[in-house]
């Protein structure tokens, strides 16, 4: 598969580690000091170094990494002799090369452009999504693990597939412009039309209530899970077959959901004492025969060695030159393509192979490491 | 983008559309799916969205009086979802409806279907057996939890998938309780999975002429967002911590309470040079001066009492003030907005745009958040009155006479 350089922060760098799940070969130019990516915490085996970041770990799999000092001349031409095989450089803003440059060196390129000015946390409140976030009068939250940037990573990926897409097609590359703004913006969606067709704003609704009247995340035995018990009589009437709670079926006014909403709080309390008593598992599992739709509240640790994941292929073993054999999780479409990633390559791995591969000599790379370049 | 008069229109330097002449027949249904299409759509693919009297798109049809707006015969919601899209009616349940359904999956380019695990293959329109009829078919499914697997058969639900994908665990700070996201997160994840899968596919497809089976679940698309945390999880054997609005990276950092009800203000300071930026535009507090603020190291570890007295000063003044006063400083801040705020006003956000339905009047559709130098975008066109497109479909795809179409009818195909 063709060719695509990496020059991505946090908020792209899973748009490229999508592409290399569906066979591109990525390259991820660093400057020789190693990335932010790399210094992103929590790290392996909790030492804190460059090539034990989980986020390294995770988001540059697959990749190669070419280490070189874009601000030395060298670096440069480096830099250019490799672009002019590829097909798409993924960069964010600012670019550390010259733009018309970058184009006129490789006219086809496909070339993506992240603007992305703002801290992660603040970008959340501004998007209007930190409002939707946490429980109702709380500190609201952002939302954890920088899952934002994979979601904006997703619109960098589709958008730069399809101009390479249009490529393949015409022949004609084109620069390709993301928002990371307008990502987060675009999640607002359900309260935009709720808010333009009925003047009301949504609000954080928390973990309880937050579908049907009866619905949330309970505490179990050994954790939490989550229940929505349907919003229909049938529904209703199922989940009392197995609850048997004598108070909330005395009430046959419960059978209607407006009255379930109305007595919320009651009915919650009662089933959180109800649910206190098992373990989360037996609770879904239950659930889950009588159609019901509930699911264990997860934690990483726990879908770690979660058996769908196990079944379908999405953690398989892997075993690692640094950590040795452990549970990896190859990504979604890479599981659905059969994709077997490689470990995140540690900073500059991929230089010498890289060089040859240009026509540089072995003393080009001596000379360019004594310069600084690399 | 706002340019261009037609969904036909070409981009100004002649380019068509990414997908133009793509067709997409489309099974998919409440939102990850419909996500996924409306994309498609915006990139100027066909989409033909397959509805039936007998199942409908449960967003798609009026339950009577509803305050949600939109349209007399559809909601807002599926006024958004499936704006751009054609919309045919199939009783896929009738041997005619099955033949018409299958006949259309010969001529298209993709499928996307959101069904349970199996839904497909009862109705004998799974990827097996369309497969021999359509080499080059990119079929594209995304069921909760996969085609395979012990949990295929589960239940699944935006709430539920948010728990079980670990976003409730990895959200908030320790001992905190599960928090959960009020928007649709995992359909959108979804979606956008589907979408860039769908676009590899046909690259691939236009080198080897065939096309591609591709069984999404949701549930991994969303742990795949947290893999990060799986990769710390496999190797520590720990729970990752939960950091709140906190970093390691920066401190202090927060989200601090503001005069008015509910009002708050996202700070992250980045620098020492910021983080005396703050100060100044504190007016100099004397806690300020506390040595142990002076490096990063010292807020990192002092967080908590940094915070309180951060919040002393916010809590003073509107949010817009704290903000106003701190971007003048150089210090990142930005108010929580509501979603008022991001629609409407002088810099209200870009990624909504306005789009006329001829049935109901002006309202506010999801644009899309890039722009190419060359081709062209779609602008949103109206969501369809259910099977407003049957003749048009029919004709158009399958080359069908008004006197074929009267007959498959008849058969009790268009229901």
């Amino acid at each position: 598969m063709s060719l695509i350089i990496d020059l991505t922060a946090h908020s792209a760098a899973y748009a490229t580690r999508l592409f290399a799940e569906t066979g591109h070969r990525v390259v991820r130019v660093e400057s020789p000091a190693g990335d932010s990516l790399r210094r992103t915490g929590p790290f392996l085996h909790n030492r804190p170094e460059l090539e034990n970041g989980a986020y390294h770990q995770f988001l540059n799999a697959g990749k190669e990494s070419l280490t070189i000092d874009l601000k030395t001349s060298s670096g440069q031409k480096i830099f250019y002799d490799l672009l002019k095989k590829s097909v798409a450089l993924i960069a964010n803003l600012p670019l550390p090369l010259d733009q018309k440059a970058l184009l006129d060196a490789q006219p086809n390129l496909v070339l993506t452009l992240v603007e992305d000015s703002e801290p992660e946390l603040c970008a959340f409140a501004r998007s209007g999504l930190l409002s939707l976030t946490g429980h109702p009068g709380e500190r609201p939250v952002l939302l954890g693990g920088h899952v934002i940037y994979s979601a904006t990573g997703l619109y960098v990926a589709a958008a730069t597939a399809a101009a390479l897409y249009v490529l393949q097609q015409t022949g004609q590359g084109q620069v390709v412009n993301v928002s990371v703004r307008q990502c987060l913006e675009t999640l607002n969606e359900q309260a935009m039309v709720t808010y333009a067709t009925t003047g009301k704003g949504t609000e954080r609704r928390g973990y309880r209530g937050a579908i049907t009247a009866v619905s949330g995340a309970f505490p179990s035995s050994d954790g939490y899970w989550m229940i929505s018990v349907p919003h229909t009589v049938e529904g209703w009437d199922r989940f009392m077959e197995w609850v048997q709670d004598p108070v909330l079926m005395a009430d046959k006014s419960l059978a209607d959901e407006a009255e379930r909403d109305e007595k919320r709080d009651l009915i919650i309390n009662r089933l959180e004492l109800w649910s206190k008593r098992f373990p989360k598992a037996e609770l879904v599992a239950e659930s889950q025969k009588r159609h019901i739709p509930a699911s264990p509240v997860a934690t990483a640790l726990e879908l770690a060695e979660d058996p769908q994941l196990l079944s379908r292929g999405f953690l398989t073993q892997m075993d690692h030159p640094r950590f040795g054999p452990m549970m990896f999780p190859q990504g979604a479409i890479a599981t659905v393509l059969g994709t077997r990633m490689k470990p995140a390559p540690t900073l500059g791995q991929h230089n010498a192979e890289i060089l040859a591969e240009l026509g540089y000599h072995e003393s080009d790379h001596r000379a360019l490491v004594e310069c600084g370049a690399m | 983008m706002s340019e261009k008069k037609s969904r036909l229109a070409v981009g100004s330097a002649g380019q068509a559309a990414p997908l133009a002449g793509i067709r997409v027949l489309d099974f998919s249904h409440i939102l990850a799916g419909p996500f996924c299409t409306r994309l498609l759509a915006d990139f100027g693919a066909d989409v033909v969205k397959v509805e039936t009297a007998t199942r409908p798109d449960r967003t798609g049809v009026r339950k009577g009086p509803s305050d949600t707006g939109g349209r007399s015969d559809r909601p807002a919601p599926y006024l958004n979802t499936n704006r751009s899209k054609r919309s045919i009616t199939i009783n896929l349940k009738t041997e005619a409806g099955y033949h018409l359904a299958a006949r259309l999956a010969q001529v298209a380019d993709i499928i996307v279907e959101n069904f349970s695990a199996g839904v497909m293959t009862r109705l004998k329109l799974d990827y097996e057996r369309l497969r021999p009829l359509n080499p080059g078919l990119i079929y594209v499914s995304m069921s909760g939890y996969g085609h395979s697997g012990p949990r295929q058969d589960w239940t699944s639900m935006n709430m539920n998938l948010q728990a079980y994908t670990g976003l409730m665990m990895a959200t908030g700070s320790e001992n905190d309780p599960p928090i959960a996201i009020s928007n649709s997160w995992n359909d959108y994840i979804g979606g956008l999975h589907a979408c860039f899968g769908i676009f590899e596919a046909l690259s691939e497809r236009a080198k080897t002429g065939v096309g591609a089976n591709l069984d999404l679940a949701q549930f991994e698309c969303s742990v795949a967002t947290f893999g990060a945390l799986l990769v710390q999880s496999a190797v520590n054997r720990t729970v990752p911590p939960r950091m709140g609005n906190r970093s390691l990276q920066y401190a202090p950092q927060g989200v601090y309470r503001c005069a008015g009800d509910d009002q708050w203000c996202a700070i992250s300071v980045q620098s020492d040079d910021q983080w005396r930026a703050l100060i100044s535009a504190m007016g100099q507090p004397a806690w300020a001066a506390d040595p142990r603020y002076g490096t990063h190291l010292g807020r990192s570890r002092n967080h908590d009492e940094l915070d309180a007295s951060i919040e002393s000063w916010t809590r003073q003044f509107e949010p817009a003030e704290v903000e106003r006063r701190l971007k003048a400083a150089g210090v990142p801040a930005e108010r929580m907005r509501r979603i008022r705020e991001v629609v409407k006003g002088p810099d209200a956000s870009q990624a909504f745009v306005p789009l006329e339905d001829p049935k109901g009047g002006s309202m506010l559709a999801t644009g899309v958040p890039f722009r190419f130098s060359l081709s062209p975008v779609l602008p949103p066109a109206p969501a369809p009155a259910l099977g407003e497109h049957i003749g048009e479909v029919l004709k158009g795809w399958l080359n069908l006479s008004d006197a074929e179409i009267e007959r498959v009818d008849k058969e009790g195909a268009l229901v």
